[in-house]
């Protein structure tokens, strides 16, 4: 994998960890939304990261996505310092959240065209006709995504995020909205497309979110209370962490 | 937040010791100011206002020198307004360059005591209006883009209003007071540009100023400066006293 | 399933595909174009019956240019409302902050798309406002220059209004916030746009009024466009 991205700019280091971050914090004012978050993932995991409402989750996972910068600390995704180079970063990563970032006015072929222009993608035409079918929406390609169900949407929404390769795929509450049919259908989509790709997702659902794992990370007040391999990890104990950090509640 | 030797600005040091002082000194010197405008400075021909003329004993209209007194009042007022604005804008950049919010807390602080010295300079500047000129209400450029200005202040505070999240509101309250400041400049010198102004130019080389009209204006100009500095420190102290209350409060809620 | 080979597109190409998105939007939708073209034509109407006491005691000419102008304020104002609105919907600005690029190319284009949009929105509503109210007048034999000044007004109510309108969408009460931080903002330029429209419309001094004013446009513009180019990717990634 690693050898085939070499055209991106900023080439990532091989054997470097997916996520590495250190000492990492958000803070504003007295605020601090993400507190001296330590920890490091290897390539090809699948992190979730649970944690109350107002953990914190999402303001770190945005940190992740360079959607936001962090106030201290580093992080480095795939081996590029976050900080220093976001645009390097940005052609690893892809994020799939509850909003679809899709234009409801353009077809569900535009929509993935105006992405792989952006993202510079040369095989362009190629690529979107593959996603298209990956997701199995190749017979809706030229109706405007305004009129597509919720799960359909989340569909066109993974050909988008994963169109241009990343390394690193970020989730933000994919779940929401979905009725359980359509979350069968994206589960199976995301073991499709999860070749050796690394997955962070943050989460509501303990159950499901602990099902798909292979790392888990409980974050309560922006600190990380609980970070293990799924090996090493007893549901029961861990079920009754999460509730406790629940309880917790916002701080 | 020691990173690459930036520290964060703080209170209670030397800055916050002298601010009483100076308010006092500010406020003798406005008063002193004030006393010596109606004593020292000579009446005014208040018919021809551009090029503006000292007559000593010789007065044109009774009517019209008393109301020229207004002026050591407005113009000093008028101008530390303006300087509290770009203390605004400067207080943004430090905040966009640090993300700080104790950078954005004064550049509100800084907003609120520009908006107590626009409105001051509105009010002075109505009364002149009304008795020099002989009208409530007029388009002229200096006023208008005064006015402009008073609306700007406005919309920062409307804007902050607006926004929830803390640091989206203090990055946006930023941008704003950066690029409100670019009316101060613009009202400054419109008089210059602009030459139907009714507005006399007072920063010039031959501004028609004596040095009896000079010193109280100045003593004004200097105290009003003094004033406002003291106001924001003190603002700024109580602000800050009053977070580390709710800080304080907060952690006892949370034990 | 094939790899995706990827060549960082340069920052014009970016610009282009931003752009050409904006405009297949828009033409398809048309929701800015007829919303504020609507708005325009009522305030038309609006004038007739404001000026509809006055019509033979007073010079409309000295007027016109002041009338045109207060209707391409709100116009735009209703416009650059708009621009982000679908931006907004499903938080399609995000998925474009993802990609690697220049966020002032997000500005520019934005700009660029208002700018087109109020330009094709004034072709239409200047003939109109001719025909209402300048038929029985005779402008000076300036009047074709009245483009110069629109043009100088236009492109820095496009390049605030972009920047500011990105601020308001993300707001309560968007309408509201966006008038009251826009209006004061363009005072400045609208006092030289009018003043540049009226003497090419009216006659008098056009060498000394029109070249100075349209000097004060043009210098704001500048500083207002640099200035909201540099400031955008503070705004927008906030």
């Amino acid at each position: 994998m690693i050898g085939t991205t070499s055209t991106k700019e900023g080439a990532p280091l091989a054997g470097a960890p997916a996520l590495s971050l250190e000492h990492v914090s958000k803070v504003f004012g007295r605020r601090r939304a993400v507190d001296n978050v330590t920890f490091d993932l290897p390539q090809g995991a699948f992190l979730s990261i649970f944690g109350p409402n107002g953990a914190g989750k999402s303001t770190l996972l945005r940190m992740l996505a360079t959607l936001s910068r962090p106030t201290s600390g580093s992080a480095k995704i795939m081996g590029i310092d976050l900080k220093e180079d976001p645009d390097a970063v940005r052609a690893h990563i892809g994020l799939i959240s509850h909003n679809s970032m899709l234009y409801g006015d353009l077809t569900a072929e535009e929509n993935l065209m105006l992405s792989a222009k952006l993202y510079g993608i040369q095989n362009a035409r190629e690529r979107v006709d593959e996603m298209l079918e990956a997701v199995e929406l190749s017979h809706r390609r030229m109706d405007v995504v305004r009129t597509f169900s919720r799960g359909m949407t989340q569909r066109l929404c993974i050909a988008r995020a994963l169109l241009h390769d990343p390394d690193v795929v970020f989730l933000d509450e994919p779940y929401s909205g979905l009725d359980p049919h359509a979350v069968e259908i994206f589960d199976d989509l995301i073991a499709a497309v999860r070749e050796d790709r690394t997955f962070v997702m943050v989460s509501h659902d303990l159950q499901k979110g602990f099902a798909t794992c292979s790392h888990a990370l409980v974050l309560a007040r922006g600190r990380v209370v609980a970070y293990a391999a799924k090996d090493d990890i007893d549901y029961d104990a861990f079920e009754a962490l999460y509730r406790r950090t629940v309880g917790m509640g916002v701080a | 937040m020691g990173k690459d030797g930036y520290r964060s600005p703080q209170t209670g040091g030397v800055l916050d010791r002298i601010a009483p002082v100076v308010t006092l000194i500010g406020a003798l010197l406005s008063t002193a100011g004030f006393v010596l405008a109606f004593t020292l400075a000579g009446p005014v021909n208040g018919a021809t206002v551009n090029g503006v003329e000292v007559i000593g004993g010789e007065m044109v209209s009774n009517q019209l020198l008393f109301s020229q007194k207004i002026f050591y009042f407005h113009m000093p007022v008028a101008v530390t307004s303006m300087v509290m604005i770009g203390f605004v804008a400067y207080f943004g950049i430090r905040f966009l360059q640090t993300r700080d919010a104790a950078w954005d807390e004064r550049a509100r602080i800084a907003a609120g005591i520009a908006l107590l010295f626009v409105l001051a300079t509105m009010f002075t500047g109505e009364m002149w209006e009304r008795f020099e000129w002989g009208v409530w209400w007029t388009w002229e450029p200096r006023l208008t883009t005064y006015f402009i200005l008073m609306l700007l202040v406005f919309a920062y505070f409307v804007m902050r209003a607006s926004f929830d999240e803390p640091e989206r509101r203090a990055t946006f309250a930023s941008v704003y007071g950066i690029v409100m400041f670019i009316d101060v400049p613009i009202t400054f010198a419109i008089t210059r540009i602009v030459p139907s102004s009714v507005h006399p130019t007072i920063f010039r080389t031959d501004s028609g100023l004596s040095p009896d009209m000079l010193l109280p204006l100045l003593l004004s100009l200097f105290g009003m400066l003094c004033i406002a500095y003291g106001l924001f420190r003190l603002r700024l102290r109580a602000q800050e006293l009053d977070e580390r209350v709710e800080h304080i409060k907060e952690q006892l809620d949370e034990a | 399933m094939a790899r995706a080979s990827i060549k960082k597109p340069s920052t014009f190409a970016q610009y282009r595909t931003l752009l050409a998105k904006d405009l297949r939007r828009e033409f398809r939708t048309k929701e800015m174009l007829t919303a504020m073209g609507i708005y325009a034509l009522l305030v038309l109407v609006v004038y007739g019956a404001a000026l509809s006491q006055t019509s033979n005691q007073f010079d409309i000419l000295q007027m016109a240019a002041g009338l045109l102008w207060a209707l391409v304020v709100f116009t735009s104002l209703l416009g650059l409302n708009r621009s982000f609105a679908h931006e907004q919907e499903n938080a399609c600005l995000e998925g474009i902050l993802l990609v690697p690029l220049d966020r002032s190319v997000v500005f520019l284009a934005k700009a660029t798309s208002n700018l087109i949009f109020l330009v094709v929105v004034e072709i239409v509503v200047l003939p109109l406002f001719y025909f209402f109210f300048l038929t029985t007048t005779q402008p000076a034999d300036t009047w074709p220059l009245i483009w110069l000044p629109l043009l100088v007004g236009t492109v820095g109510i496009a390049g605030i209004g972009t920047l500011l309108a990105t601020i308001t969408v993300n707001s309560r009460g968007k309408d509201v916030l966006l008038a009251v931080l826009f209006i004061p903002l363009v005072f400045p330029l609208l006092y030289a746009c009018v003043a540049a429209s009226t003497v090419v419309l009216a006659g008098g001094d056009v060498e000394g009024v029109f070249g100075n004013s349209l000097l004060l446009a043009g210098g704001y513009d500048v500083v207002m466009v640099l200035l909201s180019w540099v400031l955008y990717d503070y705004v927008i990634s906030a």
